[in-house]
């Protein structure tokens, strides 16, 4: 654990034993104990960087934490900040209490913050590998660290003398492939889905045209056995057999299958999105966030964390020091990417309120 | 009456004990949810003011109808916990203290499981390949797996579930009081066993049913996540289309709209339960019958037709017992078994071991070698238990989460017990109001009291601090206090306290030797019910501490990111074993001090 190499992580609250004895010493301590963590981020040569927790966390520590500190002297704590977190973001730059300095966010939720106002910084750095990071995965607010891709899962044992399904429109074929079915109880993905299985062309898919989505949708409605809404879900229902198809995050489907679960993941025609670094706006420790950036852009170092999160590296480069065994796992992998559409950010920032809505009242008709 | 002492002094000076929950919630909750919420009146550009959000409300019919949707599953959840509740709140309120006491752990077992780990046991008890599907194939009940789950009945079961401690709890604090001689003097004036129970015995323990039942509905309000991951496509609760404004949207000055719908609607709901049988029989005196308060035509026919609907059922229990004894004749070479007993125990029985049933399940699991949380658990391994052992994040987010819980609990104890005794006994302008008031915490969604003191603690200094998180907590945590010690006063017979003050008890004196010891298990069950709702919270938590401070269950939301594992069956199972063996010693202090 990182403990026990001296790197603090304060959402882990990783300061070691000794701490932890005063903690469980007294109320005095651990209720006072907030106020040295805010000195602990106020003080120099220290940024707090959010994520989503769980193996990020870990494949952090190793990739980015621990050596950045030691190329640099800058400690870097990464804290594990809810969903979407957004409207915390925004709370801390009205307000200017910078509980975190920098964040992994969805491209789509850094679009957001820049359409609301510029909640976050400009990023304003470069490198040679910041340079040769891919186009798609960054902006001048945004540099992408990992891609995660929506693709369908089935059981294999659910297919065990058949033809499985190869594609979204195999996944609406209720008649040819039988079989429980799951869809997620949100529009993003969904709706795309439904085009691609009514035959509309990858590169036709933006602008969706929702009418044709939910007449699409209507077709596979009452066998749908499951509206899933959380990520843990998906991985359960693929590994308890409850569903036998699923659309999913690749990264959970991987989850099921380094489990041993008989399941099979289909690339073909996922969409994917990109998480990346997000300075936000107005912290003073906007610089120490810009060489945080300038390491984590590396290749070498994005290959190390792959050992924990099955998302794709977005440097193209890192593919150099994976082993072929992870590679094969990854959304970003050349065969896995050969199909993949982008989910359109820009397309859904606009929509989604109306959409969302639409999808809603659909879904209780 | 105790007025006539302080006539002196202007009335409201006798208030005072309220003061400090008015001034508590004003402060921390009224005062930044109304600037949060002032945003839905407001364009978001230029910051007039518009009624653009609400006229969107009704534009849709989507989001009435999700709150239609939310009040029906808000209403049958209170229904079906009511139902389950009373037997056992009876059959505990008339055991021996003993064996209530007993049994009283095992009620209380789904409180010590963290509401992640109880809905994720429910997904694999009830699903297709779920141990309840495989145990009816196998004994040949059904051919085909049963949808437990992704509906309606997965909704039920699972909300049935996490209340139903809440409301056995306020009802026995009540029921407990109830003078046994009362049914038994029914019996001498020639009442049947359900003539005795159904107009003396039920009516008496009326206001811990009216307590239990607010409690539950307006929590059940609240409930998001286990809908969501027990539900349907039908099954959307309007706290999920809250958080998706605010969250995915970003849109507070909408969700803000919404909110308030869900807030006039839930006010409007408890002003209607008001007025026809609410503060009759939750605060004040029974007031409408006896003339005290205003009688009302609402609460005249409620209490007309309650009457004869009491009358009646007790007929039908009669008759339906005496049919029995026709059926069966009570043989004269045996003792006679009091049958009602029986059929109470089995009825008992069961909804035990239905609160029972998941732990039964996360007991094992957590020695499973699986990594994941399925039935049957292939045994066997302690690495969960290692891995939580030896984790100092784990041990810090326990240790943490029990300390904020504790205070948060005896803060709200401290604020709302006051509050409780004035609502409950005194006659005051605008009791209605400060009850509106008191409930609110529980109405508004966490997500958006969570951001309001974001920004009001930022002001403060005190946001990454757990004083910030030990009074939002608190927040949440007055309105359950009120409510049940606002209960069990009711059915005080405040004479006693009278007549310890004719004998020489001063105030204080009279609150502490006869007022707080007999009313203990209502205060007990009132700090339990604070204590777990600081200890269960997680919106607020990641709010006001930017993650910086984990608690219990972030750390076990953030553990559970890609799959839920084991390790939270083991911490489960810690806690169950920790919090049992604190209450067995306890008990054990009480009665060897007892026995002294």
């Amino acid at each position: 654990m990182a403990g026990k190499d001296g790197i603090t992580r304060i959402g882990k609250l990783e300061i070691g034993r000794r701490r932890i004895l005063h903690l469980a010493g007294g109320a005095t301590v651990a209720l006072t104990a907030p106020a040295y963590w805010r000195k602990l981020s106020a003080q120099e040569k220290r940024i707090v960087i959010r994520d989503p927790g769980g193996p990020y966390a870990e494949g952090f520590t190793e990739a980015f934490h621990k050596p950045f500190k030691a190329a640099t002297g800058i400690e870097s704590i990464g804290v594990a900040g809810q969903h979407e977190p957004t409207s915390l973001i925004k709370g801390m730059v009205d307000t200017k209490n910078y509980t975190w300095d920098m964040a992994l966010l969805t491209s789509a939720a850094c679009d957001q913050l820049v359409a609301e106002g510029g909640y976050v910084e400009k990023l304003n750095v470069t490198s040679p590998n910041i340079e040769s990071t891919p186009k798609d995965f960054k902006n001048e607010y945004f540099i992408g660290n990992n891609i995660f891709t929506t693709v369908f899962a089935y059981r294999k044992d659910a297919f065990k003398d058949k033809k499985p399904p190869s594609n979204w429109a195999e996944y609406y074929d209720t008649k040819n492939f039988p079989g429980r079915r799951a869809l997620r109880k949100h529009p993003f993905d969904t709706i795309e889905q439904a085009l691609l299985a009514d035959g509309v062309a990858p590169d036709k898919l933006y602008p969706c045209d929702i009418d044709r989505a939910f007449k699409k949708l209507n077709t596979i409605k009452k066998d749908i056995k499951v509206w899933w809404e959380g990520g843990a879900q998906t991985s359960q229902m693929l590994k308890t057999g409850e569903v036998d198809l699923c659309p999913v995050w690749n990264g959970r489907a991987q989850t099921v299958i380094d489990e041993g679960a008989p399941v099979e993941i289909v690339w073909q025609n996922n969409l994917w999105s990109a998480e990346g670094w997000c300075i936000i706006k107005g912290t003073p420790k906007a610089d120490m966030c810009r060489e945080f950036i300038k390491f984590a852009a590396d290749p070498a170092r994005q290959a190390v964390w792959t050992k924990w999160i099955s998302y794709g590296p977005a440097h193209p480069d890192a593919y150099k020091t994976i082993p072929e065994a992870t590679a094969k796992k990854l959304p970003t992998y050349p065969a896995n990417f050969k199909t993949a559409i982008k989910a359109d950010a820009a397309y859904w920032s606009k929509n989604k309120d109306k959409v969302t809505e639409q999808f809603e009242a659909w879904l209780l008709s | 009456m105790a007025a006539s002492a302080q006539r002196a002094r202007p009335a409201w000076i006798g208030l005072w004990p309220i003061l400090p929950a008015l001034l508590f919630l004003g402060f921390l909750f009224l005062y930044p949810v109304a600037q949060l919420l002032w945003l839905s009146a407001l364009d978001k550009a230029s910051g007039d003011l518009t009624s653009a959000h609400y006229v969107r409300l009704f534009a849709s019919p989507l989001y009435v109808k999700v709150l239609r949707i939310t009040f029906e599953i808000a209403g049958w959840t209170t229904v079906f916990v009511i139902l389950g509740a009373y037997p056992v709140a009876y059959y505990l309120a008339t055991s021996s203290e003993r064996r209530r006491n007993a049994l009283m752990l095992w009620v209380l077992l789904p409180f010590w499981t963290s509401f992640l780990v109880r809905t994720f046991a429910w997904i694999v008890l009830l699903g297709r390949n779920g141990a309840i599907n495989k145990w009816l194939q196998a004994l040949g009940i059904t051919g085909e797996p049963l949808d437990l789950i992704y509906n309606f009945t997965g909704v039920m079961i699972g909300m049935t579930h996490a209340l139903m401690p809440l409301a056995v709890m306020t009802m026995v604090s009540v029921m407990e009081n109830i003078d046994a001689n009362l049914p038994r003097a029914a019996s001498t004036l020639g009442a049947r066993g359900g003539q005795a129970f159904w107009r003396i015995y039920f009516p008496l323990s009326l206001p811990g049913v009216a307590a239990a039942g607010l409690l539950v509905f307006i929590t059940a309000l609240g409930f998001f996540i286990t809908p969501a991951l027990l539900g349907g496509r039908l099954e959307t609760m309007i706290t999920q289309v809250i958080i998706t404004q605010i969250q995915t949207m970003m849109n507070w000055a909408f969700g803000g709209a919404v909110s308030m719908l869900l807030l006039v609607a839930a006010l409007i709901v408890f002003y209607l339960y008001d007025r026809a049988l609410g503060m009759s029989t939750l605060a004040g005196s029974a007031a409408a019958s006896q003339g005290e308060g205003r009688p009302n035509p609402v609460a005249r026919l409620g209490a007309w037709a309650g009457g004869h609907v009491l009358d009646l059922l007790g007929r039908i229990c009669d008759t339906v017992a005496g049919a029995w004894e026709r059926v069966f004749p009570a043989r004269p070479d045996r003792p006679r078994a009091d049958r009602s007993r029986m059929v109470l125990t089995a009825v008992v029985a069961l909804v035990i071991f239905f609160l029972a049933a998941p732990t039964f399940f996360i007991v094992p699991v957590s020695f499973t070698t699986d990594a994941f949380i399925e039935w049957p658990p292939k045994f066997f391994t302690l690495r969960w238990y290692q891995a939580y052992l030896d984790s100092p994040t784990w041990m810090s987010a326990t240790v943490r989460s029990l300390m904020v819980a504790t205070v948060a609990a005896f803060l709200a104890m401290l604020v709302g017990a006051p509050a409780a005794f004035i609502l409950a006994r005194r006659s005051m302008a605008g009791k209605t109001a400060a009850m509106a008031l008191i409930l609110s915490p529980l109405i508004i969604p966490r997500i958006i009291i969570a951001i309001a003191l974001f920004y009001f603690y930022a002001r403060l200094g005190l946001v990454g601090s757990s004083l910030g998180l030990v009074l939002g907590h608190a927040v949440i945590a007055v309105p359950y206090v009120v409510v049940t010690v606002m209960a069990v006063l009711k059915t005080y017979d405040e004479r006693l306290d009278q007549a310890a003050g004719s004998l020489g008890a001063n105030r204080v004196q009279t609150l502490w030797h006869i007022t707080i010891p007999l009313i203990r298990t209502g205060l007990i069950a009132a700090f339990l019910f604070a204590f777990i709702t600081s200890f269960d919270e997680l919106t607020i938590a990641l709010f006001v501490s930017g993650g910086l401070a984990t608690t219990l269950p972030k750390q076990m939301w953030d553990d559970s990111l890609l799959k839920v594992n084991p390790t939270l069956a083991a911490v489960s199972t810690m806690l169950l074993v920790f919090v049992t063996a604190l209450i067995l010693s306890a008990e054990y202090l009480r009665r060897r001090a007892a026995a002294r």
